[in-house]
């Protein structure tokens, strides 16, 4: 009995902890896309099983700081949404620098100089709106106008990474800046979660019109959603997704081969299939998307947005009068 | 050298297993509690109320609060609404097919509350599968009318109406058919009766459990999680959720105080439930009877109609609604027969390793509670019965209280307790050792009551005499009120599977890699955007959880009464 009562707490521990040819993932990309990547790794690598986990970007790197926190084992490997946020877990040294041999099919603007981390697909966002709306709008100053009042959902800064960069780019922007989202605010534009809630509301018809990353419009009007999508005329912001190995990796041989797989051409096959503009240069856009080089990006400075990220945030909640 | 003092065996074998049981209850049933008051206030290194007047101060934190009243008020309303309804139909009057009408009645408490959020979004609004397929829905920018407090009050009222019903019933039970008897021969009649005798009689019961269900919505989080974080409608365990999803522990001590804040509400809730029970008690013990037994003469169909409508509303039409999303391709497109698919079913239960996982989590969760508490609680029961001294009976108080305390409450002292435990280097933050320690500690007292009901009825004669032929207590626990508790402990387990394979509030704060459970991944699902496939795991979750019911109403007729919280 005393042995069972001592085999017990190690049981619950022990699944848990990092064992050789497991490779811990943590992802902010839709369930079924990190099912199907994961799936094609290991295909590709059947020695290694891989487990991952699922959360918005936010979410993922409080839940990071926790486990670092209180010594709780970590993940090997992040996929997650942008740029900024792996750019300040490198400043604060929490990443490996890991030159992959793909990396010379990418233009160097994708990845990190030291190897840091590297983009895998091009998220832009654009505008989403329900195919039963009346107007179509064109352009992301459209969505101030009076028309629109009440009518728009976008996904919050404080919530979302791709957000968070939407709105560096936007506020940075001469001609939208700040005045765009004070009116945006001032039209009743719904900002509360993620680009999920969005979907939703936007598919629903709850709101005609929302701010949304292309894959989750375009991929839900290929399986029938009454949805269609917009790259607006001043241009669409965009995150990348990049993958990162952790420094303290449990399994840092694995995740390099996750790192060079997620980069090699069937990976970036498989994210072209799975409805994402792929990062790496030759691979084609999936149908319905215009091809890398006929989007109009709007610019953005990551370390820029990186220093502003606070500064921003607490902006956006002043002016959307959150508390 | 000392000389045994006290011969009576009984009593010096049980003496020691008090210690060994009791502290260890005792341990995790207060100990993070108290830890939390701890964290709150800073004590241990330097007393400060700086924490508590700076949280308090908030904005955020007195509207939060005000929500959380509001809702749980209202909620409480419309929960006495339908559960007083029901509780007079059934006790007092001659319908038929009562145990039926119960159990269905007592589907929505079962069901965890995420999904009945989930399934009722599903019912009204531009979002509703049923209502395009219908050619009902509302036009296009209508808002979703359940993303609101009105919405969260109705949804927690229909939740919880099963406790307003059960504690009623009970009361109604005890009223003796003498009194009712007494009145008629003075020549009162219907109304009269119902107005003078039986209202009056019933109050305290109604009263207790108004307090318990007002108790139970202000620590639920499903629903205001579901509905009010997209209207941007905070309540106290929303509020303590987002501050802690988004920023990590180093905002636990703030937190800290949210907690204590809702816990002080709870607890005035649950000794105002007291006090009305102990009133209830005084007001009828020593009167015996039969219970009342009204005729409805020719009424009877229609008051049976208007029962059945009902429970059609509130169980059958969401579950519709919710199966019927389930089953599009994508989320927006009516269903219909070209339409229909399996897809989400098959990514579910087939595809996903986080469902597969959580399902083997939440019943690896839920099967470990059972199993530990009923070995726990068999000596427990039987202690507090056979030795009642201050010790027992303080335990028997204790185990409430993780219970009655919100879930966010108990998961944030967890935190707290377990992110480090005392004079080691261990952490179980982020193992589903910490989840299960935290459902031991809050379902402690699920299982508990029904076996002390099952031991209080047993005769100690049986016990002396195995005692006085040589029997150590381990054998007589085994041999005599093992057996006799056993069908007792058996509901109790099933009971505490059920609650705890629902559970979302303390887990959405304790869940880390690979620990979700059922509640957190349909959560986290809705909350990414795939509605079709949050509502096949939510389908597939009501199924168990009926099939579970079912097998203890099937189970119920040799069971011994009390066992069965649905049949009095």
């Amino acid at each position: 009995m005393s042995r069972l009562a001592l085999a017990l707490p190690l049981a619950l521990v022990l699944p848990f902890a990092a064992t050789a040819g497991t490779l811990k993932l943590y992802t902010s990309q839709p369930n079924a896309d990190a099912q199907k990547t994961v799936d094609a790794f290991q295909a590709a690598n059947p020695d290694v099983t891989v487990d991952w986990v699922r959360d918005g970007t936010t979410q993922l790197m409080a839940r990071l700081a926790a486990e670092m926190e209180a010594g709780a084992p970590a993940p090997d490997v992040l996929l997650i949404a942008d740029t900024v946020t792996l750019e300040g877990l490198a400043q604060e040294g929490k990443l490996a620098a890991y030159s992959s041999p793909e990396a010379q099919a990418y233009d160097p603007a994708l990845y990190s100089k030291d190897g840091h981390y590297y983009s895998t697909k091009l998220i832009t966002t654009g505008i989403v709106y329900n195919t039963a709306a009346d107007d179509i709008p064109t352009s992301w100053a459209d969505l101030a106008k009076p028309e629109y009042k009440g009518l728009v959902a976008m996904p919050s800064p404080l919530y979302s990474g791709a957000a968070l960069i939407h709105l560096a780019a936007l506020t940075d922007d001469a001609e939208l800046g700040w005045a765009y989202y004070e009116g945006l605010a001032a039209n009743e534009a719904r900002a509360d979660g993620g680009n999920g809630g969005v979907f939703n509301a936007v598919a629903a018809g709850e709101k005609p019109y929302g701010v949304l990353v292309d894959y989750m419009a375009l991929r839900a009007k290929a399986e029938g959603s009454p949805v269609d999508f917009v790259f607006p005329e001043e241009g669409v912001t965009w995150v990348t997704e990049p993958v990162a190995i952790m420094k303290d990796a449990a399994n840092p041989a694995d995740a390099q081969k996750f790192v060079d797989f997620v980069l090699s051409e069937d990976g970036q096959n498989l994210v072209s299939e799975m409805g994402y503009i792929p990062a790496r240069t030759g691979v084609a856009s999936p149908e319905g998307f215009p091809a890398r080089d006929e989007l109009k990006l709007i610019r953005f400075d990551a370390a820029k947005a990186l220093a502003d990220t606070d500064a921003n945030k607490s902006k956006f909640a002043e002016v959307f009068g959150v508390k | 050298m000392i000389v045994s003092g006290d011969r009576n065996p009984i009593s010096r074998s049980s003496d020691r297993l008090i210690p060994l049981l009791l502290v260890p209850v005792a341990l995790i049933s207060l100990g993070p509690i108290l830890r939390l008051l701890a964290e709150g206030f800073g004590l241990g290194d330097g007393a400060t109320l700086a924490h508590a007047t700076e949280v308090l101060g908030r904005e955020s934190t007195r509207i939060a609060l005000w929500h959380s009243l509001v809702t749980a008020g209202a909620g409480t309303l419309i929960s006495i609404l339908i559960g007083s309804a029901f509780a007079f139909v059934v006790a007092l009057t001659d319908i038929r097919a009562k145990s039926a009408l119960v159990f269905c009645l007592m589907i929505p408490m079962m069901i965890p509350p995420q999904i009945t959020a989930l399934a009722w979004m599903q019912v009204t609004g531009p979002s509703s599968v049923l209502l395009r397929t219908l050619g009902l829905a509302p036009p296009l920018g209508s808002p979703q009318p359940l993303h609101s407090a009105g919405g969260i009050a109705l949804l927690l009222g229909i939740q919880h109406a099963s406790i307003i019903f059960l504690t009623l019933r009970a009361g109604l039970r005890m009223i003796p058919a003498d009194l009712v008897e007494a009145a008629r021969i003075s020549a009162a009649r219907g109304w009269r009766v119902w107005a003078q005798i039986v209202l009056p009689l019933s109050l305290p019961s109604l009263a207790a459990g108004a307090a318990m269900t007002f108790v139970t919505a202000l620590g639920n989080f499903g629903i205001p999680a579901m509905l009010g974080i997209p209207a941007r409608y905070s309540t106290l365990p929303t509020l303590i959720y987002q501050r802690l999803a988004a920023m990590g522990p180093s905002v636990l001590s703030e937190v800290a105080i949210l907690a204590l804040v809702i816990g002080s509400v709870a607890i005035l809730g649950v000794l105002a439930a007291r006090l009305m029970l102990r009133r209830r008690a005084f007001g009828l013990v020593g009167l015996s009877g039969q219970p009342l037994s009204l005729s409805l003469g020719a009424s009877r169909p229609f008051v049976e109609t208007l029962l059945w409508g009902f429970i059609a509303l509130i169980l059958v039409l969401p579950l519709m609604a919710l199966v019927a999303t389930s089953l599009i391709p994508a989320y927006g497109v009516p269903l219909s027969f070209d339409t229909l698919t399996v897809k989400a079913w098959h990514e579910v239960l087939f595809r996903q390793p986080v469902t597969r996982r959580a399902y083997l989590n939440s019943l690896f969760l839920a099967t470990s509670a059972a199993l530990i508490l009923m070995v726990v609680a068999l000596p427990l029961a039987w202690l507090i019965s056979r030795r009642p001294n201050w010790a027992t009976r303080a335990v028997d108080t204790l185990v409430d209280l993780p219970y009655a305390l919100p879930g966010v409450v108990l998961a944030i002292a967890c935190i707290l307790s377990f992110m480090r435990i005392p004079f080691t280097q261990i952490t179980l933050y982020g193992t589903l050792a910490i989840i299960l320690l935290a459902y031991l500690s809050r379902f402690l007292v699920v299982m508990l009551r029904p076996v002390q009901a099952s031991v209080s009825q047993l005769d100690p004669a049986m016990e002396e005499a195995a005692a006085s032929a040589g029997a150590r207590i381990g054998r007589r626990l085994h041999t005599i009120v093992l057996p006799l508790a056993a069908p007792a402990a058996a509901a109790g387990a099933i009971l505490v599977f059920l609650t705890a394979v629902n559970e979302l509030t303390v887990s959405a704060l304790l869940w880390a890699a690979g620990t979700e459970t059922l509640g957190v991944v349909i959560f986290n699902l809705e909350d990414s955007g795939e509605t079709v496939m949050a509502s096949a795991l939510a389908g597939s979750i009501v199924a168990l959880v009926i099939l579970l019911m079912g097998v203890v109403q099937f189970a119920s007729s040799r069971l011994p009464k009390g066992t069965v919280p649905w049949q009095g």
